[in-house]
């Protein structure tokens, strides 16, 4: 479905993301994982379009992904969500999820015009979608409410109902859970598999273990920008560089000891559960 | 009296049209636009030179739309990648190279004497009955205007737009093309500026390049925040007050016996201090922009 072949993406001296190729299958939960600063958010942002590789080509469903046409993708089925939602403070939760969707007549301005029903037939068709999407995710209550008014969470939320108005065949989540409390968040995560029954594969950087554990069928793990594993989430933890990654480079002849909770644990756990790893 | 009324009431819907086109750009789109009198101004001077080479008004009127609409389309893809800021930069020069255009190109524009003796609006009627007429069309049309553009504002244009102005990245996201969307609403409010500037002409029979400077678009600008940003209404109550204020002000001169030169500037005083006033007072101005609700749409 996507695919990335050898891309490269440098800013000025950095190489945020550094020939990486990948391919996404139909209906797959595919894990982004790696530390701050290990390209996660670069390659999201070129397998959407957003950005530009220095080298290298992504395809979606055949066509090339070029980010001078960055809106293109997400009409073709492939979408992706934000870290940081920044929801407009001047619309309302409902009109957000309706920019989401696909309203041909009252996107045009002639047609806005001259043939207000079938705007408003088409508006209705969608209002009843965005209802039951922002019911998936405990909003409905809020529709009308100015959707920058949201908490955090909550705008995570949103971002991720209006994806979801274009039914895609790929949707990229940044971050999807960060500020999401903790009961939401294995709702979410049955909310995803069922968004995957419904034929959508999914790309999801997260920091959450458990949540990637959980969810994913395959983890691609990132350091320096380039993928360092390529497996299920459960053998992450017993992948040496993926560990040294993430905890640093264990001293010759010091036994590596994690301290958690006050007790002095022997073995290394790279679940990271709600901390920034 | 009456005539004085008449005419404030004629200037503050040609206006009116001006201000709704600018809300509609400025306050739905999020787009600075500082050149709106170069719209305004295209279509007055498309208008002026049409009617002299004998077209009726009514076709003379829709070709100002066109060409104003034309324009609108340039500055929207003139600066399609510039960041908002440097685009509304380069509409106040683009405004400028349409003065000094109409200033020095004489031939087809008059120079600075402008153009006049356009033959005006239903010469037919004379005095009270014309200026009746006149007020008639020029609501008609600012009504169209102000109804259009809030149609315009409540549809999935007008959302992807809103969405536009606050959040351009996820606008874009969910697959709206933006550079289309500004160009097309920049269109849509040249034709609408367009279509004032021409009224303009035809009602006061004459265009010059003074009636260009950039003055003026930051008089349309006072019209749409004293108003109210993103809302319709909003532009055409600026509109009226800020027409009534500027054009009744030079009258003072009569009632208190001050020197003209100073009610001149007391005019612009006026304005500016209202603006403060409202900025501080009420900063959404004084019809704030509404969310749209769907109370009787849901399921």
């Amino acid at each position: 479905m996507l695919s990335a072949h050898d891309v490269t993406r440098s800013f000025g001296g950095l190489t945020a993301v550094n020939h990486v190729s990948l391919e996404i299958g139909p209906r797959e939960i595919v894990g982004l994982v790696g530390p701050n600063g290990s390209g996660k958010t670069t390659l999201l942002n070129l397998l959407s379009g957003f950005l530009a590789p220095t080298s290298g080509e992504i395809r979606f469903d055949g066509t090339a992904v070029r980010a001078r046409r960055a809106w293109q993708p997400s009409r073709l089925g492939l979408r992706r969500t934000f870290q940081l939602p920044k929801l407009p403070a001047r619309m309302s939760v409902l009109e957000v999820m309706l920019a989401g969707g696909r309203l041909p007549a009252g996107a045009s301005p002639w047609r806005s015009l001259l043939t207000p029903g079938a705007v408003r037939r088409e508006e209705a068709a969608f209002i009843g979608k965005a209802m039951g999407l922002l019911a998936e995710v405990d909003l409905a209550g809020l529709a009308d409410h100015p959707a920058g008014g949201l908490s955090g969470g909550q705008q995570k939320l949103l971002g991720l109902a209006a994806a979801l108005m274009d039914d895609p065949a790929v949707l990229l989540l940044d971050e999807p859970t960060a500020g999401v409390n903790p009961s939401l968040r294995r709702r979410m995560a049955d909310h995803l598999r069922r968004i995957r029954e419904g034929g959508t594969a999914l790309v999801i950087v997260e920091h959450d273990m458990g949540f990637i554990g959980d969810l994913c069928d395959r983890c691609l793990a990132l350091d320096k920008g380039a993928v360092i594993a390529n497996c299920r989430p459960d053998e992450l933890s017993g992948n040496q560089q993926v560990v040294e990654a993430y905890l640093g480079r264990r001293r010759p002849g010091v036994p590596l000891r994690v301290v958690a909770g006050g007790a002095v644990a022997g073995t290394v756990d790279i679940k990271t559960s709600g901390a920034r790893a | 009296m009456l005539e004085f009324c008449l005419h404030v009431l004629i200037m503050s819907a040609i206006f009116g049209i001006a201000a709704v086109s600018l809300n509609l750009q400025a306050g739905t789109g999020g787009l600075l636009n500082f050149g709106q009198i170069a719209l305004f101004g295209i279509g007055a001077y498309a208008v002026a030179i049409l009617t002299r080479a004998g077209l009726p008004w009514p076709a003379a009127l829709l070709a100002g739309m066109g060409a104003a609409a034309l324009g609108g389309f340039a500055i929207g893809r003139l600066g399609r990648d510039l960041a908002a800021e440097y685009w509304a930069l380069a509409t106040l020069a683009v405004a400028e190279l349409v003065r000094l255009v109409a200033l020095n190109e004489d031939w087809l524009t008059g120079g600075p004497q402008g153009i006049g003796g356009i033959a005006g609006l239903f010469p037919g009627l004379d005095g009270m009955s014309r200026a009746l007429a006149t007020l008639a069309l020029a609501a008609l049309l600012l009504l169209g205007t102000a109804l259009a553009a809030r149609r315009l504002g409540q549809t999935q244009f007008g959302r992807v737009l809103r969405l536009m102005r606050e959040n351009p990245d996820l606008a874009t996201a969910l697959g709206h093309d933006i550079v289309a969307c500004k160009v097309k609403v920049l269109a849509i409010g040249g034709a609408m500026a367009g279509l004032a500037g021409g009224l303009y002409t035809l009602y006061l029979a004459f265009i010059g390049p003074d009636q260009l400077l950039p003055f003026e678009t930051f008089l349309i600008w006072t019209m749409v925040v004293l108003g109210g940003l993103g809302n319709v209404a909003g532009a055409v109550v600026g509109a009226l007050l800020v027409t009534a204020l500027y054009a009744g002000i030079p009258f003072l001169k009569d009632v208190v016996a001050l020197p003209s030169d100073l009610t001149g500037s007391l005019r612009v005083f006026a304005i500016g201090s209202i603006v403060l006033a409202v900025l501080m007072l009420k900063p959404q101005g004084l019809v704030p922009e509404r969310l749209r609700r769907f109370h009787a749409q849901r399921p």
